[in-house]
This record gives structure tokens, sequence and C-alpha cells, in this order.
């Protein structure tokens, strides 16, 4: 079945771009500023404290946290094929296309309206510009309607998660993103805990086991990595 | 393909790429150097000059009467490798950079023949300094020269301010962008800008601009036309490569250029694309450009030919077009070997070319009347008064398209003993057109095929005014040649083409204009024609160095996205 493996789905979307906008502007150049605008740290940390004023600012940071059940997502502009060097034809692509890529857990329909709902400003900010996309009326039903219109099927795609067991089986299901972010949560003090405690006595080491499950909760939903966190040291989200 | 809006993106590629704005009216320039000391300071400064930057889109843009309507002034950036350095981009992205843009075109005096009165120490101190960025103005006139060049001083006190309120440098923070001076004009060795402007010519008590240079040439008449022009930038007829054997004036004897040959990202004339660094994103729609300040020496240039006309008994305006391969007004001198002949095709050519310029004025002061015109009966006059011009602009435009062919579209082909154009002619070295052949034909792949891989876009405007006996005053011409390899097209070209003779079987004879003579001066063969009973080769000894280098620069001429890039610092080559 394309586009699908078990309950992870590889979303792959081409939408066209106009040109130029309502005010004759570039759009691929918009958007690409639109894209990496978005990733820019909104808060900036300052110290002016000391003595030379360092600035620290806070790791980027993409909306895509908000929208639940993403593995991985990624925007970019096709602005044409590439050449595949002599003696292939040069070939060129009629327009520009903004493509989208989602890897997730569940079913499309219900991702692409929770997606509008949790991302409703970027969306239209990203597609405002591209043929079929009326910011003004788009809606989660339509905006859903719409990615489908400019869904290509793929059979292969990067999967952000399967259950590893039993091997090669149609049955293998991914796991859930609160389940894999819980376990990646669970491999990093795993790692910690190993590195601290490997040389302790066998009394000791089993009080720190202790002290171990009961911090990290493995039954529990928290403590688990956040969505679309970055940075080690602040990654952890007690619930 | 003919929608070139979908080969090059326009609104992306730096307008003089693709544009020879002095052909559009800007008949004045400024030219200035920045040079950084902050890098976030630099950075906001790219970010608020971006939006200023000019493209090409322009010309894709026609307005509701189909005319192309050019701005009336232009900016565009280009930065050095230590520029790239001091903005902070990755050394990963950095270690792309050929070697020739790394070390500075300074370092590569000995390979451009720069030494003597053109070596570096000698040049305007401007040139000798750190140089970061280049910044260029086009303009109509003096007036929006000046403003714009306010505005993007202004841009840099403000980038500061914005940078403190943002915390991205202490308050106390100076000024981490200097204009460098040490430009040099008659009045100043140290001023803080060059400025250029095309030589006008005085007819019937009006100041007409030309396109000449001091030494009296027309200029930039054939510039390379590659894939992805639209007709209005260029013309294919002489101005794309030869892909046979035909007349020159047959459009199956040319084709455009590959695109990747002047700018980065796209396929070369090797079929493959240009050494780039990366990301792609950076460096794609992007260019080199090389900056040269040329000093001519106009008095050396008229003594030696008033001279050299008397002892060789030839007549001047002749030996002039001989230098060169065409007549001073422009006219080649393989199809017009004969001054008569050459002065007849002028006549029309430049009456076309002044028609159109003409109309196209006539109609925008026209569409500025009915824009404020009140009355509605009065109104629908002017605009069918309008329709009647456009019709006429039109006309006048496809006409002088044909008249421009009989200017560029030529080869040597019937020429090859050089008996009208001499194969050591300054434009038949700097651009062959096929002549490398010396007429075995299929020799190699395509006529052109070893000339195809040289060819240069050349921009600029002269500066200064001399009278015809001075030599030590500041005037000369600002050529920017804009190329997507340094060392393979503009390099080579001064190296092998114009300071040496081998590839035209002329030992070490060096180009009759910009050859870079030693003090005992140059020397040159003007072919005869065997055919006629008194027409003997003639040599030319002791030529003098007529051009001197006073300045240069290598730089990179990023993209509207890499500039983004740049000034948001996110540059990522991972």
């Amino acid at each position: 079945m394309p586009n699908q493996a078990g309950k992870a789905y590889g979303l792959t979307v081409l939408c066209p771009l106009k040109q130029v906008d309502a005010e004759g502007k570039s759009v691929s150049i918009k958007i690409k500023n639109t894209l990496w605008d978005l990733q820019m740290p909104e808060d900036k940390i300052t110290n002016e404290d000391s003595e030379k004023s360092v600035v620290t600012v806070q790791a980027p940071d993409f909306f895509f946290k908000h929208v639940p059940n993403t593995y991985l997502a990624r925007f970019y502009i096709l602005e044409d094929v590439f050449y595949e060097d002599y003696p292939y034809e040069l070939e060129h692509l009629k327009s520009k296309y903004l493509v989208f890529t989602s890897n997730f857990y569940g079913d499309l329909e219900p991702y692409l309206k929770g997606m509008f709902e949790n991302a409703e400003k970027e969306i239209k900010s990203i597609w405002q510009d591209c043929y079929g996309f009326d910011s003004k009326t788009i809606n989660a039903n339509s905006f859903a309607d719409y990615i489908k219109k400019c869904q290509v099927e793929t059979t292969f795609f990067f999967n952000g998660s399967v259950e590893p067991e039993p091997k090669n089986s149609p049955n293998a299901k991914a796991r859930s993103l609160q389940e894999q972010i819980k376990s990646l949560y669970l491999k990093q003090e795993f790692s910690r805990f190993v590195f601290q405690n490997a040389h302790k006595k066998p009394e000791e080491l089993l009080d720190a086991f202790r002290k171990f499950v009961q911090e990290t909760q493995p039954e529990a939903e928290f403590p688990r990595w956040k969505a679309g966190g970055n940075d080690l040291k602040t990654i952890v989200e007690k619930g | 393909m003919d929608n070139a809006k979908n080969i090059i993106d326009l609104h992306d590629v730096q307008g003089n790429i693709m544009v020879n704005f002095a052909g559009y009216g800007c008949h004045k320039s400024r030219y200035f150097f920045l040079h950084i000391s902050n890098a976030a300071h630099g950075r906001m400064f790219i970010k608020n000059i971006t939006g200023l930057v000019s493209t090409a889109a322009f010309m894709a843009e026609k307005d509701e009467d189909g005319l192309i309507i050019p701005p009336l002034v232009t900016t565009n950036i280009a930065f050095t490798y230590n520029g790239l350095k001091e903005l902070g981009i990755p050394t990963l992205t950095l270690q792309d950079f050929p070697d020739e843009f790394v070390v500075g075109i300074r370092n590569r005096a000995s390979i451009l023949g720069d030494d003597l009165t053109s070596a570096p120490e000698k040049w305007d101190a401007v040139y000798r300094k750190d140089i970061h960025l280049f910044i260029s103005i086009d303009g109509a006139n003096e007036a929006l020269i000046e403003e714009r060049y306010q505005q993007i001083k202004d841009i840099i006190d403000d980038s500061l301010k914005e940078c403190k309120e943002e915390h991205l440098v202490p308050a106390d923070q100076a000024s981490g962008i200097k204009i460098l001076d040490g430009c040099r004009d008659d009045e100043s060795d140290n001023k803080a800008y060059q400025d250029a402007s095309v030589v006008y010519e005085e007819v019937d008590g009006q100041k007409i601009p030309t396109a000449k240079e001091h030494f009296g040439y027309t200029d930039g008449i054939s510039n390379p036309f590659f894939k992805g022009m639209t007709p209005e930038m260029g013309e294919v007829l002489g101005g794309g490569k030869r892909v046979g054997y035909g007349s020159p004036k047959s459009p199956a004897s040319w084709e455009p250029i590959e695109t990747g040959e002047f700018i980065l990202g796209y396929k070369d004339e090797a079929n493959e694309y240009p050494a780039a660094p990366i990301p792609k994103l950076f460096s794609k729609n992007g260019s080199y450009l090389v900056f040269n300040k040329f000093h001519e020496n106009v008095g050396k240039y008229h003594a030696y030919l008033d001279a050299a006309s008397q002892k060789y008994d030839i007549e001047k305006e002749l030996l002039a077009a001989k230098y060169v391969g065409r007549w001073r007004n422009g006219a080649p001198l393989t199809t017009y070997p004969k001054k008569a002949d050459a002065e007849d095709a002028w006549k029309v050519w430049s009456a076309a070319q002044w028609q159109v310029g003409k109309l196209f004025a006539a109609i925008m002061e026209l569409k500025g009347k009915i824009a404020t015109e009140q009355d509605p009966a009065k109104k629908d006059l002017l605009i069918q008064e309008k329709k009647k011009l456009l019709a006429e602009y039109f006309g006048a435009a496809a006409n002088f398209k044909v008249i421009n062919q009989t200017f560029t579209a030529f080869n040597y082909d019937d020429d090859i003993p050089g008996s009208k154009c001499p194969v050591g002619a300054h434009m038949r070295r700097a651009n062959p057109r096929g002549a490398l052949e010396f007429g075995n034909k299929n020799a190699f792949a395509t006529p052109s095929a070893l000339d195809n891989r040289r060819r240069i876009i050349r921009r600029g405007l002269p500066y200064g005014v001399p009278t015809l006996d001075s030599n030590d005053k500041e005037h000369g011409t600002i050529i920017m040649t804009i190329v997507s390899n340094i060392k393979r097209q503009f390099e080579f070209v001064i190296q092998q083409w114009l300071n040496y003779g081998n590839d035209f079987k002329l030992a070490n004879d060096k180009d009759p204009i910009t050859g870079n003579m030693g003090e005992e001066g140059g020397q040159m063969v003007i072919e005869g024609n065997p055919a006629l009973p008194d027409d003997p080769a003639k040599f030319l000894l002791e030529i003098p160095r007529f051009v001197e280098t006073r300045g240069g620069v290598y730089l990179f001429l990023p993209s509207i996205t890499s500039l983004n890039m740049i000034g948001k610092g996110i540059v990522d080559p991972t």
C-alpha cells in the first residue's frame, strides 16, 4: 500500500508556486524567507552583566512541534530538476514547487486537520502564494482536500518509527509519537545512568537503579522528551 | 525553450549580470568599497540593503502597454573572500571558493600582466586596502545617485542602531562598517567613491550621451548572449556561440551560450555544473565580478596614431580601426573594410537607435500626461496618440534589432588571413568567433569550441574627462567583467589572448590597445591583402602602453536568496 507502513504515514506533497505574488515579488524568495523566519528564535536572552555583554540566543524552534503525531517534517522549494550530466537532455519544470514532506503516526485526514487547527497562521503564510490555495477561504476540511490534490504517492519514504518485532512482519506497527519520545528519553537517561553508576557495588547499583526507575517512570507517559525539542539540556518534559 | 523566465529566476539574479543598465538610461555610476569589522553589524546591513538590490525582473514584467520600464536608479552588491569570511560564512563554504578568488586580484598581478605602471603598488589607495564589500549604483542622473548613496549610508547607521536594540552588539559598539576612502580623481586621491559617466558628444549645442570610451571607440556592442536571456537582453547573432559554417547573418549559425558560463548553478559549455561553493542555495544564481579601473593614456594614443599613420602611410581612422577591429563608430572592420561604407552603416544604425530612444521618451511623457489629465475627451485623444506612438515604437525597436545585427552578426571566416580585420586586433583576440580554427573547418567539435569557454560579460562606464593630449589626469574606463570562472575566462583572456599572441600565431605580440607593453613598446602586424598590388603587411613597432591598471577587485556576486542567507546568518553547508 503506498504512503503507509503500519500506522506510519509518509506524506509527500508538491504544490505549484506562482511566479510572483500580488505585489509582483518573487514567490520562491518570499517563501524561503518565511520558512527561515519561522525557524528563527523568537526570544533573545541577553546577559548584559558579563564583561563582554555576551548574547545568548535560544535554539531555533519550529512551529511543527505544535502539530501532533509528527515524527519528522520538512519543507523545501523545488526550483527545477537537476541536470544529470551528458548525454542526458536538460529538462525544466513548468513551475517551481513547494515540497512538503511529513512522516507521522496515524491517518492522513485527521493529521491534516490537526495540522491546520494547530498551525493555521503558519500554514497560511507558507502556502498563500501556491496555485489553488486561497488563504481567505481555507479551513481545516478544504486544507485537507487541497493537500490531497497535491499529494504524490510514495512507496519509499523515511520511516520515523517502526516496531522492531516481529521482523519483516506485515503486522509491524509504528510506535506512536508519545511512545517514541518516551523511548528516546529513556535511552538518553539510561545511558547517563550507565556512565554514572558503572563502578558501583551491586547493592549501591540496585539502589541507584530503583531511583532511576522512580525518576524516569518507564511505564508512565511522563517524563519524556518534548516534541520539537532540539537541545538535550532542556528537552525533558515533566508532564 | 523560449520562456526565459523558467530557465533563470530573474527575481533572484542580480540585474547587472543580465542587463547593461547604462544601455537603459543609467548614464551615471558610482562605485564604493566597504570594510566590515563587526559581523553582526555587517549582517544586519546586508539584511537591510537586500531590498534595494536590483534584479533584472523588470525585463520580463512589461507594463500594460507591453513596454519594459527600466529603473531610474539601481544598486548591486558583491563580496570579496575576506568580506564573506568577516560576515561569518562557514569554513566549509569558504573552502569551496576557487584559489584565485581567495587570494584576490593583487596576488594574481603576474598572471594579469599588472607590472610596471600597472603594478598594484601604483593603484589607487582603496584597491590596496582590505575591501570586503563592493556596491555599485547606476542612475539616470547624478542627483539620483547621490540620493541612493545617502540612503545606503543611512542604512549603515540604522543597522547599527537595530543591532543595539536587539542586543546583538554592546550598547557602546562603534560602527562595524566603514566606507573606504582612497579613490582617486582629478580633485583628490582620497575620495570615498569612484564616479563614472557616459561620454557625451555635443551635437547642435546639445550634449548627447554616447557608448564611447575615451579613445573614441563605441564600446560594449557585442556582449555574450546566453540561455535564459530574452531577445531584449542581447543578440544571439554574434553574441551566442557558433554552431555552423553558414552565414553569420543566419540564425542557424548561432545558439545561445550555456547559462553556466556566466551564472552558477546552471549547465555550462562542458555539460556540467560550474564548480561552486555549497550549499547550492548559497551559490546558485550567483556569479563572479572582476572590478577593474583602467586608466587610458589618451595623449599617447593620439600621438602614436598620428605618428604611425604618417610613418606607415595608412589613413588615421583606418589605423584606429585596425587596432580594434571596429571603426571608432562601432562598425565591424571585417564587414565594412571601407571607411565610407562603415560611415553609411553607422548612419543607418545610429538613426535607428536614436529613433527608438526618441519614441520611448515621447511615450513616457505621454503616459505622464494621461495619468494627470482630468478632461475625459482630452485624455482620450492622448490615449489615441499613445497608441499611435506605441505602434511606431515597436516597429522602430524591431527595425533596430535587425539593423543592429549588421554590427554584431559577423565572423572572420571570409577574412582568415586578417587582411580586413588584423588577426591581432583587440576584438578578434578577446572574442575570436571561431577564428581559432584558422579556416580548417571541423577542426574542432564546433567552430567556436576553443572560445566558448572564454566568453566574458562586460559592464561599466568611462570615468574622467580627458583632452586629446592628456595622459596623467584621471580618465579611463571602469570595466566589470562577469564570469562563472575567473581563472578560465577573465584571467585566461587577459594572460593568453591580450598579453600574448601564441594562440593567434602571433608569437609574443600583445593586444595593441590593452596589452601590457614594456618600456621597449609593443608591436603589431597589420596584414596586407596579397590579392592587391600595393597592400603590403605593415609592422607597427614601439607601441606604447595605452591602458594601465589603476585598481582591481575579485568579487562574488550573490543571488538575492544568497544575500538573504548572508543577512540572516544561516548559510549552512552541512
